[in-house]
């Protein structure tokens, strides 16, 4: 089982290793995209084989994988697969084309593999010191992303999203040493009093006035990562400025684990401050992150920060479900970061599809998708579809779960602004990407039907990972496979 | 739990320590020259390498003694010299002109903010007569004093440095707090602090070399 845990850490070096040797970018590509096959592979067989045994816990704790750990692995390890396979496309067309060279394009797969490796290794350790550092560590590798291009602008980009980013968990650095301090009454051995299964077993004797503000520093940290408002603001720069699959990585599995961290502290917060300060605090957080997302929303412009203040909006929806609590509200919670994981990887891929094709990165440049390349144009209009919560798509489902823990567990009202919230969502963002997929391919539109890449297979390595996403939150939104429901389950179960 | 008393001798020092940062900051906020900037938070990372020399003589803690090394060679060394020679010097950065409200301002503000890190952290959180009792609100103090700075000026260079002050204001409350921290946690904080300045430097120069040619680029586009 060590090995396992082992094996889903080092499969996305695969990638790294090789473009750091000298490979060619297409072939590190490939050797990103097998590695990522492998810790999928990986993430599942430990998902079904922890099912019903104890946590697995190694090394005083600095190895520590339970269901909910389980859980974010595959969330994560399935993103990095699709993002993965979407690379080797999108950069080699990005290659092809001049906008970036050779040299680039192997710094990209050297720094996509350390990312999806630190972050896959963050959802391992029990060690809350540990996963500071990590999420520290996964943060510069993504900054390199970001700044790619090496533009004023994705360096610019970059360098908010790095000084932001930083700041934000140096606070929560802060938290996770008053949670250290709040355990000072325990007898525990100094590596035990930052480990995970300890303090929460050992909830209720931690010093309450310190875990207070543990509580709240961890969200304010972690909330930065996580896109929570007002700490968002580096959010729309770094996904409009990266590669297109450096920015799928980012929203589909960077945000989810900076809110693993959160949700890690908010299951001690609640077992030993009671359930009322940790819900107003989420509350207040997520139902400002909805409401600054929506209305940002509401702008045209470049497409990909539209997707990133849908991300801003999602996070939100997340911490208000974990706001709401309840079995009702963690079992919404998770089952939207699942969805909105594929269904967010899905969007921003195809964003790079169109942004390839129409080079250009604004709403108002692109007309016409469907007619000139219907795939895409198909994928991006499904996939809002799918974003803005609309059935038969999963988040469909995920979303009503949420809003009916709202009404099981707080007053109507709060579920009726946020279903007020959706509503504006999805006037301001399907009106942008409507506008997108239909009417006249018009001006270098025309041009967009010629395929940006070399060869058949690469277009295919754009293609696949679109189509099997959506297909997944399709089906996701019609039938919950009975091993996810005992999966989310028994996640659930080590919260409360 | 391992705690000094105010009226030892270590814990006076790392009061008077703690104290010393905070002046130290405020001289950092209240300057307006990048030398400055670098002085200052270098002599704050050395005050720092003391306090928890301090420290780890107090709790007899090896891995304290290589934390305060480490402060003094990386902190209080070898990062001003990296940002004087790789920033300032080849950026010819001197006055910083990007400020976006007056050092008076700012200087109240920054009483405020430590006023307040004094209201949060003082009644409720710590038992009387520990050390940690006066440390902790100067750490707190420290680290929003350093996120002021980061806020008031639009310079990268100086926004670096103000995220360096905060980092340095936890590391102080850590080693006062709780300096039983493990070990290899700190050893990584450690080096993510190195690497994130490493990154943040390639950014800043990155940064002001393509918004030096872009401008250049223009010039030469109006001579013909």
């Amino acid at each position: 089982m060590i090995g396992l845990a082992a094996l889903i850490v080092a499969g996305p070096l695969a990638g790294t290793v090789t473009a750091a040797f000298g490979a060619r970018g297409s072939r590190a590509g490939w050797a990103g995209a097998a590695g990522a096959v492998v810790s999928l592979v990986a993430a599942v067989w430990l998902l079904t084989g922890q099912l019903h045994r104890p946590p697995l816990e190694a090394i005083g704790g600095f190895l520590y994988v339970d269901s909910l750990g389980c859980f974010f692995l595959f969330t994560v390890t399935t993103v990095t697969l699709l993002a993965a396979v979407g690379s080797i496309g999108y950069l080699s067309a990005e290659e092809e084309a001049g906008r970036l060279s050779s040299f680039q394009v192997r710094l990209y797969y050297i720094f996509f593999g350390l990312f999806a490796s630190l972050m896959l290794a963050s959802l391992e350790t029990g060690n809350l010191g540990l996963l500071f550092v990590l999420i520290e560590a996964s943060t510069l590798a993504s900054a390199a992303l970001v700044g790619l291009e090496g533009k004023a602008g994705s360096l610019e980009a970059a360098w908010k999203y790095v000084i932001i980013s930083s700041l934000g968990v140096t606070i929560a650095l802060a938290g996770t040493l008053f949670l250290f301090y709040s355990a000072s009454a325990l007898h525990l051995a100094p590596d035990l009093r930052l480990t995970w299964p300890y303090l929460f077993a050992h909830a209720h004797a931690l010093v309450p006035a310190s875990l207070r503000l543990a509580f709240l520093l961890a969200v304010v940290g972690y909330g930065t990562k996580v896109g929570l408002a007002p700490m968002h603001t580096w959010l729309p720069d770094a996904h409009a400025e990266a590669p297109s699959p450096a920015s799928a990585m980012l929203s589909a599995a960077l945000l989810n684990t900076g809110m693993y961290a959160i949700i890690r502290f908010l299951a001690i917060a609640r077992a030993g401050l009671g359930d009322s300060f940790p819900r107003v605090v989420l509350l207040v957080f997520g139902f400002l992150s909805v409401t600054i997302g929506v209305l940002f929303m509401v702008r045209r412009g470049n497409f990909k920060r539209l997707f990133a203040y849908s991300s801003v909006e999602h996070m939100g929806i997340i911490a208000v479900a974990l706001g709401f609590g309840g079995v009702l509200g963690l079992y919404g919670a998770l089952l939207h970061t699942l969805n909105h994981a594929i269904a967010k990887a899905v969007l921003f891929l195809s964003s790079g599809d169109v942004a390839l094709r129409y080079r250009t990165r604004e709403a108002a440049g692109v007309s016409g998708v469907l007619t000139a390349v219907p795939l895409t144009g198909a994928v991006l209009l499904l996939g809002s579809f799918a974003v803005l919560g609309s059935p038969p798509f999963g988040l469909f489902l995920s979303e009503f779960t949420i809003v009916r823990a709202g009404f099981a567990n707080a007053s109507p009202v709060l579920p009726l602004f946020l279903l007020g919230l959706l509503a504006v969502a999805f006037i301001a963002f399907a009106r942008t990407t409507a506008g997108m997929a239909t009417g006249e391919p018009a001006g270098p539109a025309a041009a967009a039907a010629a395929s940006p890449y070399a060869s058949r297979l690469l277009t295919l390595t754009a293609a696949v990972p679109v189509v099997v996403g959506l297909t997944a939150v399709l089906v996701l939104g019609v039938w919950i496979p009975a091993g996810l429901d005992t999966v989310l389950r028994h996640s659930m179960a080590v919260l409360l | 739990m391992q705690s000094l008393s105010a009226t030892s001798v270590a814990g006076v020092l790392l009061d008077l320590s703690g104290v010393l940062i905070l002046l130290l900051a405020f001289a950092c906020l209240a300057s307006k020259l990048f030398n400055r900037y670098v002085a200052y938070y270098g002599a704050q990372s050395v005050v720092l390498s003391f306090a928890a020399g301090v420290a780890a003589y107090a709790f007899r803690s090896p891995e304290l003694w290589i934390l305060a090394i480490a402060t003094l060679a990386i902190k209080g060394i070898a990062i001003p010299v990296a940002a004087r020679r790789l920033l300032i010097r080849r950026l010819e950065l001197k006055r910083d002109a990007a400020l976006s409200t007056g050092l008076s301002t700012s200087l109240i503000a920054g009483g405020a903010l430590t006023a307040f890190a004094y209201l949060v952290t003082r009644p409720q959180l710590l038992p009387h007569g520990v050390v940690a009792a006066a440390v902790v609100p100067l750490s707190t103090a420290v680290i929003l004093l350093g996120a002021l700075a980061m806020v008031v000026r639009r310079h990268t260079v100086a926004q670096l440095i103000g995220w360096l002050i905060v980092e340095n204001g936890v590391f102080l409350g850590a080693i006062t707090l709780v300096a039983t921290f493990p070990f290899i946690v700190e050893a990584g904080i450690f080096l993510d602090l190195v690497a994130g300045v490493l990154i943040m430097v390639v950014f800043v120069s990155g940064l002001t070399r393509e918004l030096a040619s872009a401008s250049a680029g223009d010039l030469r586009e109006l001579q013909g």
